[in-house]
Formats: C-alpha cells, structure tokens, sequence
C-alpha cells in the first residue's frame, strides 16, 4: 500500500477512535436504558411541587363544608376549581388561605350567558339583568347555591 | 542478557498498550451498535403490561369554556402567565349561518372564554380543551436531534430540561400546537399529564379542576376505570387522525370543523 | 427578557384570524435561512467543480480551484447559524454525541463531518499536496510552516506520486458528486419530512432544495470568479464564464421547473391546507416569493442568459450582464429560503391564521448577526486564496 493512503488512512482511523471515546465519555449516565433518551429524565420530571393538593387533602380539615357541598348543586366542583392555590408563596394553605372573593366575575367564568355552553347542567344568566349591584355570595353560598341567605 | 531482557519487557509492554489500546478502540466500536440493537430486547424485558399508560378523555359536551384548566395548568407547571405560553388551553368555535367557522381563544381562556358572534349569526358554538395529545407515534419525538424529549414507559411524552439543546425542531413537528420554547429554561415545554401529580396518585391540575368533569384522565390498560368507560360507552375521536399520530387524547362530540 | 414579551405582544395584535396560542412566535428565524442558503452555495460550488473534474468539461478549469476554495469557506461556516440559534449553544456537542437516528437533523452532523473530512479536505488536499512540497521549499515564515505540516511528511515530487494524488483526487470527486447532493438533499429532507407542516410537506423538497443549491453556487463561483480576475487584474476566460452561464441558465431551467410542479400539484389538488397558502402566497409572502424569488431571481437571469444562447453581444455587456445576473440569482435563491423557512411558519397549523414576523437588527438571531456569516466565509476565502491560490498551482491533471 502507498505510504500516502497508508498515513490517510491511519489519520483517519485516529479520527473515527478518538470521536468514539469522546462519545463514549460524554454519553450521559442512564442514556438509552429504556429508549434513546436519559432514564433518569423520568425521575427529574416526578420531582416538581405539587401546588393543587386535591379534594382529599382539603378533606382532612373541611369536613364540615363537604357535607354541605355534597347536597347541593355544587356537589361534583371540586374544592381548587375556585380556590386555587396563590402560586410562590407557601403551598400550606394555613399560611396562604386561598380565599375567593365570589365576584360577578368570577361566577362568571362558568355562569355568564355563551350559546357554546350547554344549558343543561351548568344554568347561564346575563348578570346585568339578574343582579348588577352586589356580589353573587351576598345572596348565594357558593358551597350549596340554592340555600339563599336571607337579607 | 540484560538488554535482552529490556528488550523483552519493552516489547511485551507495547504488545499490551497495544492489546490494551485496541480492545479499548474496538470494544468503543462496537458498543454503539450494540445499544443501536437493545432497545427491543430492552423493552420485552421491562415488563410494560404492570405499568399504567396513561391517556385522557375530553367530553366536548360537558365543557363549558371557563378556563379553570388552562389557569390551573399554568400555576401548576409554572408556566409564564403571557397570553402565549400555554400547556393547555380551550378554543371557542362558532359556526355561523354563512358556514364560516370563527374560533377564538383569547388568553388561552383564561378567565371564561365569551362569545363575540350575535346570537343571531350562530349556527353553533362549543368549546374545545386543547393539550399535548401524547401521541404514540410522536412526530415529536421522532424529530429530537438528541433524545431530550421521549415517550417514558408509561405513555406520556416527556421533555429532559437538562438535555433540550432547544433547536425548536420539536415545535415545527408538533401538528397540535402543543409545545413552546419556555423563555425562562430556555428549553423546549409542553404538557406531562401533569407526571409529577400522577405518580403521587392525584389528577393532572386541568382534571382536578374541572368543575363540570369535562376531562377525564386515566389508565388504559386498566378495565376498570373511568377513562375506559368513557372511552367504551362514547364514540370518540383523535386531533388529525390522518397524520397517523395515533394520539392518547380522545374527544368525544368532536365536529368535523376543529383543527 | 421584557424585550421578548414586547415584541410578541407586538405580534399578539397583529395575529389575523386564529392561530394556536403557542404558535405567536416564529422558532425559526434568519439564521435558519441562512442556514440551508450557506450549504446549499457549497453544495453547488462543488458540483461545478466536479463537472471540470469528472465531467470533463475542461473550459472550466479556471474555476475549478476557485470553486473548492470558496465550497470550503463556506462549508467551514455552515454549522454555525444553527448552533448561534440554538437556545443552550452549548449543549451543541450532544446531537454528536446522542444523535437520534429518527431525526433529519442529528444525521445532519454526520452527513456534514463525512463531507468535510472525507470530501472537500481530501479532494482540496490531493489537488494540493505536491504545489505544498514545493511551496514549502520556496517560501518563508508561517507559510513555509503550515506548507510542511499539512504535506503530513509526504514529500514526494516525483510524477508516480503526482500521478497517485490526480487519480485519488477523481476518485473522492467521483464520492463527492453524491455526498454533495446528498449534503444538500438532507438539507431539503429537514423541512420535507415534517408532516405538521404542509407547506413544507412535500416529497420534491430535497429535490428543489438540490437544484437550487447548484443555481446559487454555480452564481457565487461565478461572481467570485469575476471579481477575483478583477482585483488580480487579469484577463476574464470569457469561454468559461459563457458556459458557467450556460449550466445556471439549464439547471436553472430545471431548478424553476420543478418549483412551478410543486406549486400546479398543489393548486391542482387543493388539499385540506391549500386556502390557507393561496391566502400565504398572495399575502404575506407576496413581495418575497412573487417578485423576489420568481421574478427577480428566476425571470429575468433566464430571459437574459437565454438571449445570450442564441444571440452574443459585445463582451463588455456580457461580463456585465453575468455580474449582475449572478448577483439576482444569489438574492432569489436567499429568498426561496426565506420563503421556505418563515413562510412555513407565518401561518397557523389549526389552518385558520397567521402571525407576523418582524426581524431584529441585533442579537444573536439579527441581521447584523447574519451579515456576519455572509461575510466571514469570504474572508476564509481570501485568507485561503492567498495562502494557496490555485492559479499558482502547478498543473497536476489534464
């Protein structure tokens, strides 16, 4: 063989070796256990906060508001559709409560007039017309909507 | 005897660097291939039945539009609050009389989406939640140059922050819409089911908070619940089911005008 | 960071019917254009060399090395828009390291590595390597050194070893036609196999993506010919630039053929997405595609170089008239790119809308930025052009 084509080719058999050890260093750890990515990606995406605590954890000291909730409409609105927790502050909610002002706005989001919204179920009202002064829990409590409050 | 011996020992010790060097060269050639060739074995291994595969039903029927989920995603994942950063958002489409289609999502409907055709123009209007589909074949995941985004043993397509070199090729593939390129890790960001509530045995936030139950999340290997169910007893659809995706997100009530 | 919301709020008021929430912001900006616009000049300033080199069209010589050269500035900058677009630039290192074989854009790397080493360096260094033995010899300082080192102590002069490198180089030429397509096909193939987008969506984009490849590095070779026989004062071979014309006004031809088939397909299917584009085409990318790339870089190169097919002027006006041709094809070709590559993204994938997208001057992703990787690959080149001009080669194959 021609030292040219000789020197060439061990140059590049150098190249292609040293490139293969680089991989093989820099490959992370867990890469391609499961599939082409890093297992580990799985764990890291389990280790966020949870902010919404779900129903059973609200349980444990509001009892008392479930046993009302569950025998009025409202009974399938779970606790954080309306008190969402206040995000970067303490996710207790001893030190935060996730208070809700019960607004004409806010009971609007579900309850204003919207020809894509099914009537049944869900009752729809245009809120000039029902009540324009007064904030809706005035009248309404907003864990068993038809026990009206008296004035 | 002496130089002989030097030499000897000199020529053995080449004779194992060499051996040495080598088999380090040709054990690094071949292991590439070799794990080019596992992952099928790999997966027969990993017993896949004992694990959940996760998916999500939508009841077109039951949305009302207000937004609740598209809210509650963003605190929960910490998403940016400007209008277009979105892990799930809600569409408001309305047929007029003419057959024109209008869809609006204002802020992703945060807030309850509201209707801006007159009543007398609406031929008919509904909502539609949008999210990741975590399709079975995501072109997605296909795309990745690098292997940061993939579909984890349990269904759900995930994105590694710590490997996401943030080329934005998964963006341009995702038909849905459903990914961005999140402006505070710089890496690609889109929907996980939530995985960090559902392996701690809660809902994703979007279910948790629905109050008219519109979604409805959970196991499809498992017969006995909800999603099943729904899934069994409602004719359902897929987002673009021709392009083959074969997403895990199915509709139910899905009009032939949504995109 | 505020900068970032602004401009999108920006393009939040501007949206025109319905787009999906996330899809207000164009990914991919300038450098992506840029990006395939660089590769495909290498693409086609090697193929104009390999048509002296292999298809024997010897009138070409005077570009031949010129042609290398500047398919190997070019190629040194390629990558870099890409990686300068790139979110974490840094972790660049890993599509080299884990590439994804399902991915068009991680055997990109590879494709690009095979070209470079194994392609264009080897190819350049045959042509080479005997002009570095004697050059070696004769100069002095840094050159004399980088002469010796890159001969990598082959030192023979003598016609065997002449003989071997011409037979080496026409064999990696004979590789390098199909690795420079399928450099550029690739290139084509990143945009053609994204099925979420339909205007990228189609089997003939690597095919389009190749040919204009070869239109845009057959014009540069051409310009930078022009000029460089200028700044050296002599004499333009008026033969060979006649018939470097005469390939861009064919593939040209063919180049536009296939973009029209591409387009009458589309119209005459009238698939789901094709309201949308009709309103794209005659919309927004009305300036760029209608009189930027169709007539400015396509139209009029070929009505000139075709009257100079069948009638020759005066040299003057010819010389003249390829100059300026050169330059409209160059243009043309950068905004079929920009076509491709901000015209996909312009309109919603739900197919009911548009965003809008307004490029910045500065930042990474800027014009100042892409005036940059214009204008760094010309100035390796004349870096190389003094370090090795190929008219002071000696001469190796007939």
């Amino acid at each position: 063989m021609p030292k040219l084509i000789f020197r060439l080719f061990l140059t590049f058999v150098v190249f292609v070796g040293i490139f293969i050890l680089i991989q093989q260093l820099l490959t992370p750890e867990s890469f391609g256990e499961y599939g082409h990515y890093r297992a580990n990606a799985i764990d890291d995406n389990k280790m966020s906060t949870s902010f919404y605590k779900g129903e059973a954890k609200c349980n444990e000291c509001h009892q008392d508001i479930f046993d009302q909730k569950a025998l009025d409409v409202h009974d399938a609105v779970r606790c954080e559709s309306c008190h969402s927790p206040k995000i970067d502050a303490s996710t207790d909610c001893k030190v935060s409560p996730p208070i809700v002002k019960g607004t004409i706005k806010f009971c609007a989001e579900c309850h204003a007039t919207n020809p894509a919204r099914l009537k049944k179920g869900v009752p729809q009202l245009n809120f000039k017309e029902h009540y324009d002064k007064q904030n809706c829990i005035e009248c309404h409590n907003p864990h068993a909507p038809w026990e009206l409050k008296e004035k | 005897m002496g130089t002989e011996r030097k030499v000897n020992n000199r020529r053995k010790f080449f004779q194992t660097s060499a051996a040495l060097v080598g088999g380090t060269l040709l054990y690094a050639i071949i292991k590439p291939f070799e794990a080019l060739a596992q992952p099928k074995e790999e997966e027969l291994k990993t017993d896949k039945a004992n694990l959940p595969l996760w998916g999500m039903g939508v009841d077109l029927e039951k949305c009302i539009g207000c937004g609740k989920c598209a809210e509650a995603c963003k605190i929960e994942n910490k998403v940016p609050k400007e209008p277009f950063y979105f892990r799930t958002w809600v569409e408001q489409y309305t047929v007029k009389n003419d057959g024109t289609v209008k869809i609006e999502s204002p802020n992703g409907g945060i807030g309850g989406l509201k209707q801006s055709v007159p009543d007398e123009e609406i031929f008919k209007s509904f909502m539609v939640p949008k999210l990741c589909n975590h399709c079975t074949k995501a072109p997605c995941v296909q795309a990745c140059p690098v292997g940061a985004t993939f579909i984890s043993p349990d269904g759900v397509v995930l994105v590694d922050e710590t490997y996401c070199i943030g080329c934005s090729y998964c963006i341009q593939a995702c038909p849905y819409g459903a990914r961005f390129m999140n402006p505070i890790t710089k890496v690609a960001d889109k929907c996980t089911f939530c995985y960090h509530r559902i392996n701690e045995g809660l809902q994703p936030a979007c279910v948790e908070v629905c109050p008219t139950n519109a979604r409805i999340f959970g196991d499809l290997r498992d017969k006995e619940s909800d999603l099943v169910n729904f899934l069994q007893v409602n004719p359902t659809q897929v987002l673009k089911p021709h392009l083959n995706t074969h997403s895990r997100v199915f509709y139910n009530g899905l009009s032939s005008e949504v995109k | 960071m505020e900068e970032h919301y602004k401009h999108l709020y920006e393009a939040l008021s501007q949206v025109d019917g319905y787009i999906y929430p996330n899809e207000i912001d164009l990914h991919w900006g300038l450098m992506i254009v840029l990006y395939p616009y660089i590769t495909g000049l290498v693409a086609g300033a090697f193929i104009l060399a390999s048509l002296e080199r292999v298809f024997n069209v010897k009138v070409l010589k005077p570009t031949y090395g010129l042609a290398l050269l500047t398919a190997l500035s070019f190629l040194l900058v390629a990558t870099l828009p890409l990686v300068s677009h790139l979110q974490h630039p840094l972790r660049a290192y890993e599509i080299l390291m884990t590439p994804n074989p399902t991915s068009a854009m991680a055997i990109f790397g590879f494709v690009y590595l095979w070209y470079l080493m194994v392609v264009l360096l080897l190819e350049i260094w045959f042509d080479y390597r005997l002009d570095f033995v004697l050059w070696s010899k004769k100069s002095t300082g840094f050159k004399k050194y980088f002469y010796k080192i890159i001969t990598l102590g082959i030192n023979d002069t003598d016609e065997k070893s002449a003989k071997l490198d011409d037979k080496l180089g026409y064999f990696i030429t004979l590789i390098g036609i199909p690795s420079a397509f399928l450099l550029h096909g690739y290139v084509g193939f990143i945009f053609g196999s994204i099925k979420a987008n339909p205007w990228w969506s189609t089997v003939l984009m690597p095919v389009i993506f190749l040919f204009s490849a070869m239109v845009s590095g057959i014009a540069l070779v051409m310009v930078i010919y022009m000029v460089v026989s200028w700044i050296r004062k002599v004499e333009i071979d008026m033969p060979c630039l006649d018939t470097i014309a005469k390939y861009l006004f064919y593939i040209l031809i063919i180049d536009f053929t296939l973009e029209s088939l591409d387009q009458i397909h589309r119209i005459y299917e009238a698939e789901e997405s094709f309201d949308i584009i009709k309103v794209l085409v005659s919309g927004k990318l009305n300036i760029t595609l209608l009189i930027m790339q169709v007539m400015l870089g396509t139209i009029i190169p070929l009505v000139v170089i075709g009257i100079f097919q069948v009638y020759k002027p005066a040299e003057k006006i010819r010389k003249f008239s390829y100059f300026f041709v050169g330059i409209l094809v160059l243009i043309g070709i950068f905004f079929m790119r920009w076509n491709v590559v901000i015209g996909g993204q312009l309109f919603s994938k739900s197919l009911s809308g548009f965003t809008s997208f307004k490029a910045v001057y500065s930042g990474l992703e800027g014009y100042v930025m892409a005036a940059v990787w214009l204008i760094v690959p010309l100035l390796i080149l004349t870096f190389l052009l003094w370090l090795m001009p190929p008219w002071k080669k000696v001469v190796t194959h007939e």
